[in-house]
């Protein structure tokens, strides 16, 4: 449908806007035209939270295992820059936001292009299904290699997270940087996520490690800004995870003290 | 703490304050879906989707724009409404209207949850639009529909249903401004 809207009437669209009742066209042409028009900036400020009165007669308590999977699904989904500032981890497309995130059951249908990437999650649980959506859902367009590698890796962390057995523990440290882990000792697997580690300086890399009893650390790969790492071929007796800060490209062997360290007794490994 | 306050530890990545603001705000938010929404399914995918995205864009949240809580529920509206409309286009209609018509009202439902005095305040402002305030703003807000669809429905040129939308809210702000 075409529709042209003269200046004036774009100003009556404030009120429909406030209530989400623009169609898509036109909910982008007033947005266009809420940055230009500070009168209907002010209006829809005001109409917007007078829509919202109308929400308080609709509170509802929440399922109960609606909680577990939201948290779950927090500990391993990485957050946006504030406007204005570097992104550390992936970059949300700007696009992202006006979009319907994926939602968890595939007969459904969806307007996503993300609805083939999810597709063969339909039988592992929620939370997994939304946390893939939420690592996968809002990056930028990527070539054809990378979203295969997504889509494996995507599988791969949603079998992790279904697991009977899946837990969730988090290592924090005085300067606020920390990583989040969900591991499964069944599937010998473990999704980790850097909280603000950030990216160190002069071209270094943080590098992930794996420690056991008597056994040199064995490496688990390099952060790439916040984005998750899928650690396979976890060792039934390891016990902890540690990231160092090391040379670009990582080392065999860890060269300085961790920043950060996580026991794993909490979540299935270990003696 | 407050929601507004909670927003921007969890926009410093405070899991714990996420999780303080997950006892404030799911049960609007969760709520508010399931009145557009009505499936009770999908309503919950939906209420996840929007509180796991208050985790992931806790950082855009400007407090000096207004109250957390409005903020939090202009997102979760904007997405309940999304998931309606293309359930809607997908055709689903029938089956929603089939599901509503066989289950119990959703007033119904919702009145048993919770009865609150704000609750109260809402229903007795809304009895004080006229008519066709009171469809356009409906129609709209918890119904998802345009304003093009509510037009529609009600047979009125699209010009009137804008102003009754716009009269609707204004009218309702007067009445609810002493309440809370
Ligand atoms: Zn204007």
């Amino acid at each position: 449908m075409t529709v042209l809207f003269r200046r004036s009437e774009m100003h009556s669209l404030a009120a429909p806007y406030a209530l989400d009742a623009l169609e898509p066209r036109e909910h982008q042409r007033f947005e266009k035209h809420l940055k230009r028009c500070d009168s209907c900036a002010a209006e829809v400020r005001l109409l917007r939270e007078d829509a919202v009165r109308l929400a308080w007669n609709t509170a509802a308590p929440a399922p109960a295992a609606m909680r577990n999977r939201v948290l779950m699904a927090v500990r391993t989904t990485p957050q946006e820059a504030a406007p204005g500032q570097t992104a550390l981890g992936p970059q949300p497309h700007p696009r992202a936001a006006q979009q319907p995130l994926p939602g968890m059951r595939a007969q459904r249908p969806r307007p996503s292009r993300l609805h083939g990437l999810l597709s063969p999650l339909a039988a592992t649980t929620a939370a997994a299904a939304l946390v893939v959506a939420a690592l996968f859902g809002v990056q930028a367009s990527r070539t054809q290699d990378q979203l295969d590698q997504e889509r494996t890796q995507a599988r791969e962390i949603a079998n992790i997270l279904a697991a009977p057995d899946a837990a969730a523990s988090a290592g924090q440290v005085a300067n606020g940087q920390s990583i989040n882990v969900v591991a499964s000792a069944s599937e010998r697997a473990a999704v980790v996520t850097p909280a603000g580690l950030g990216r160190p300086t002069n071209g270094r890399v943080h590098q992930l490690w794996l420690m056991r009893p008597e056994v040199q650390p064995r490496s688990l790969g390099l952060f790439d800004g916040d984005t998750p790492l899928l650690a396979t071929d976890l060792n039934p007796d390891a016990t902890s995870l540690a990231v160092t800060v090391e040379p670009q490209g990582g080392s065999p062997q860890p060269t300085s003290a961790p920043v950060v360290q996580l026991a794993l007794n909490s979540v299935g490994f270990g003696e | 703490m407050q929601a507004d306050e909670l927003l921007v530890l969890v926009a410093k990545g405070d899991q714990k304050a996420f999780e303080d603001l997950y006892g404030l705000v799911s049960g609007p938010v969760f709520g508010l879906v399931r009145r557009v929404v009505r499936d009770p399914a999908q309503s919950e995918e939906v209420a996840q989707e929007v509180l796991l995205e208050l985790w992931r864009s806790a950082a855009r949240y400007d407090p000096g724009r207004g109250s957390a809580l409005a903020w939090v529920l202009t997102l979760a509206h904007r997405r309940a409404v999304d998931r309606v409309r293309s359930a809607r286009a997908a055709g689903e209609r029938e089956m929603r209207e089939a599901q509503r018509a066989s289950g119990p009202a959703f007033d119904q439902v919702a009145e048993e949850v919770e009865a609150g005095l704000e609750r109260e305040w809402v229903r007795r402002c809304l009895d004080r639009l006229t008519a066709l305030q009171r469809q356009s703003v409906t129609l709209a807000y918890y119904d998802g529909y345009t304003y093009r669809e509510v037009a529609e429905r009600l047979s009125l040129p699209l010009g009137t249903v804008k102003t009754r939308m716009r009269d609707g809210l204004t009218r309702l702000r007067e009445c609810l401004g002493g309440a809370v």
